[in-house]
């Protein structure tokens, strides 16, 4: 259904309102905030969810997420470094479903710790990661970035509904 | 630089058995840990590396040559340069932005296609 779709334009929206609207960001913010809620609930309603998939995906998404900001925030090697660390780690180790999830949640990790001074909002934007990946399967599918793009819809939300900006 | 990793990574990906998360990330690496090193532009080099290598993780339907893949990194290149300012410190940034540049190519060679297609079958009706 379209509605589901609308989770991944959530970036897109953000860029149109960051270059175009920028005096009606607030009322953005509103905006993207109802459709999220919106299109959260059809996409649950109409999925037949396979909880233990979602619930290993949101795991995997988050234990990539937690290692990259970790490595990039704490050992200060940095967001590129630490996602490529944690990618070459996981292709290494993972069959390819997991390694996607794992790579899904490493760009959320790249995350700058400004936006996250709270550890336990990247650690639900992690879960939210996986949990997109598993309702947004065949949406945009074989795009090259389609992975990070699902990752800063999760932020974006996980920002948003805790009453941040972006 | 970035062409150049676009057509790295295009064929690493037609010549190796690496899965699409471990070629990117080898790119990633690589582009994290030398081009900031290397002065002033290096910082942006290395995202504009990071994105690409994000281009390239694309399926055969969507960039099937390597011509392709120059355009669509070239492309990529150019929106994250003028998109330095948007989403920053959003993680997931660097992807949306090859998604995008993605899709703008698949859109346009459709287009393209299909006019093609349309002048080829008027001229020969």
């Amino acid at each position: 259904m379209w509605q589901n779709n609308l989770l991944i334009f959530v970036p897109l929206m953000v860029i149109c309102l960051e270059l175009l609207l920028p005096s009606l960001e607030n009322a953005g913010r509103r905006v993207i905030v109802s459709l999220v809620v919106i299109s959260f609930w059809t996409a649950l309603r109409s999925h037949q969810q396979d909880w233990r998939r979602v619930t290993l995906a949101s795991l995997t998404s988050l234990v990539g997420a937690v290692i990259t900001f970790v490595l990039a925030t704490r050992f200060q090697l940095g967001p590129m470094v630490a996602s490529g660390l944690v990618g070459v780690v996981g292709g290494r180790l993972l069959p390819e479903d997991r390694q996607l999830q794992l790579y899904l949640g490493a760009f959320v990790g790249m995350s700058s710790a400004v936006r996250f001074p709270h550890f336990a909002h990247l650690v639900l934007a992690g879960a939210l990661g996986g949990l997109l990946w598993e309702l947004l399967e065949a949406s945009w599918s074989g795009v090259g970035g389609r992975l990070g793009t699902l990752a800063a819809s999760a932020v974006l939300i996980v920002l948003l509904l805790s009453g941040g900006g972006w | 630089m970035g062409i150049l990793v676009g057509l790295v990574g295009f064929w690493l990906r037609q010549n190796t058995k690496l899965s699409i998360v471990e070629i990117s990330a080898w790119l990633t690496l690589g582009a994290g840990l030398i081009l900031p090193r290397l002065g002033s532009d290096g910082f942006l080099l290395g995202l504009i590396c990071t994105s690409v290598s994000y281009v390239v993780m694309s399926s055969r339907e969507r960039i099937s040559t390597r011509k392709e893949m120059v355009i669509v990194s070239a492309t990529c290149a150019l929106v994250v340069y003028y998109g330095q300012n948007v989403l920053v410190g959003i993680g997931g940034r660097l992807g949306t932005f090859a998604a995008l540049s993605v899709l703008f190519f698949n859109l346009a060679r459709d287009y393209l296609k299909r006019r093609y297609d349309h002048d080829y079958g008027n001229h020969y009706s």
